[in-house]
């Protein structure tokens, strides 16, 4: 919705993912945003669209896909939806799956709404491209279903990195933080030797100096020191 | 390295004790600071070179950089024992420049004073664990022996097995008490004397030949 495709127009919803790896559908990486203003005047095409990858995944169980189709069909209410193919084979999949009472309710919405979108689509689907109308029909073939989801998956394998985009850095970060363990040991070690309080004033623990190999040479007035290693220290 | 280290140690210490008539060994003067440890390196040096080792100050950490005095023979009952004495600066586990604003020093001149004072504490540490055959450690008897520093730096000795003599200095003074020391550190013979004045001097030469001839 907030987001379109400008090569496709496949449309996408505020935050999804599948965007992020590039238009599932044309491989675009250009997107125009929409707001949700605008999404209920102009773009139809991207509302029928998005509702029915949700389907598929939820394909599985029937409540899932009841719900998914209520989302749908509100949406093309709201949008002015012209998926009347895919709406219509949903809306029926839906009334024969629906067996529960709150299912019933949403079927009735989708039928009565079906006949005043039909009027709708027909007008606009003059104006409309074949191919965006194939384009949506394709969408709704079961043909295309088992592809959604792949997309899906293929989505998800490029998202996990750019989704878990705190664990990407958190992984550099375990890889560096070894290091930075070991350098905060070493100044700890340091100051365990020889803390400086101020210029001037010092700390020492005898123990750390008596066990360090290296030789202290000289107190720098940061607070730095250097040393000399034992080997150059024992000529 | 460690290893490495170690084993050069024990090395350089077996070679050092194979050839201990040619080589010297080297004593230690360790202490705490204004216990006396230059006046009695100079005192020795001194008695026996004719040379001092270094500068005598009432200001503690007047020593900061360890000194040597090396070839210093020292004859008992007709035997000649040469020693090499390294005069250490004294040990602290604190330093503090306000110190020796007390002293009539300016704060940069203290600042200075008290970062080599620092420097000389980790040199003498690390004398003492490379560099030294025998430690001399000298104490101030008019003060309480009993300190963190004292029984650290005496247990290092042990620890490394090295002869320590220890001497109870400033038996001039009246606040001096030399049963405090040697109840503090009884494993170990405690000998009174006043480097200053030069007091009970021979004793300590005697005891000298005897832990490091």
């Amino acid at each position: 919705m907030p987001h379109q495709c400008t090569n496709c127009g496949r449309a996408f919803d505020d935050g999804s993912k599948e965007m992020l790896s590039g238009c599932p559908d044309c491989g675009g990486n250009k997107f125009q945003f929409r707001p949700d203003g605008i999404d209920s005047q102009a773009p139809p095409d991207p509302d029928a669209e998005p509702p029915e990858p949700p389907e598929p995944p939820g394909a599985d169980s029937t409540v899932a896909r009841t719900v998914g189709k209520t989302a749908a069909t509100v949406r093309d209410i709201v949008g002015g939806g012209n998926d009347d193919p895919t709406v219509g084979a949903d809306a029926g999949a839906a009334s024969s799956t629906g067996a529960s009472g709150s299912d019933d309710a949403s079927p009735g919405v989708d039928r009565s709404e079906a006949a005043t979108r039909r009027e709708v689509d027909t007008q606009t689907a003059d104006t409309e491209d074949a191919a965006q109308a194939s384009a949506r029909a394709d969408v709704v073939t079961p043909d295309e279903l088992p592809q959604e989801p792949q997309t899906d998956s293929e989505s998800e394998h490029h998202f996990q990195p750019v989704g878990a985009d705190p664990d990407p850095p958190e992984e550099p970060d375990e890889t560096e933080r070894p290091d930075l363990k070991e350098l905060r040991e070493e100044l700890n070690d340091q100051f365990e030797s020889i803390k400086v309080l101020e210029p001037g004033q010092y700390e020492l623990n005898l123990m750390e100096l008596y066990d360090r190999e290296e030789y202290i040479v000289a107190l720098q007035e940061d607070g730095r020191y250097s040393i000399q290693v034992p080997e150059t220290f024992r000529e | 390295m460690g290893l490495l280290t170690n084993l050069r140690d024990s090395i350089s210490r077996a070679a050092s004790t194979l050839f201990s008539e040619e080589d010297p060994k080297r004593i230690g003067i360790y202490g705490p600071p204004n216990a006396g440890k230059t006046t009695l390196a100079n005192r020795i040096a001194r008695d026996w070179t004719g040379d001092a080792v270094g500068p005598e100050s009432h200001v503690p950490h007047e020593t900061r950089r360890a000194r040597r005095k090396e070839n210093v023979e020292i004859e008992r009952d007709g035997k000649k024992v040469t020693i090499d004495i390294v005069d250490t600066p004294g040990v602290t586990t604190k330093v503090d420049y306000t110190e020796f604003l007390e002293h009539d020093m300016e704060k940069d001149d203290a600042v200075r004073r008290s970062r080599e004072a620092t420097e000389g504490v980790a040199e003498a540490m690390h004398w003492l664990r490379e560099d030294v055959d025998g430690v001399i450690y000298v104490l101030d008897s008019a003060t309480d022996p009993f300190t963190q520093v004292n029984t650290m730096l005496i247990g290092i000795i042990e620890s490394q097995d090295l002869p320590v003599l220890i001497l109870a200095n400033k038996i001039d003074l009246e606040e001096s008490s030399v049963q405090r020391i040697r109840n503090a550190y009884p494993q170990h013979e405690t000998i009174p004397l006043s480097a200053l004045e030069g007091d009970n001097m021979d004793e300590v030469y005697d005891k000298i030949a005897e832990y490091f001839g």
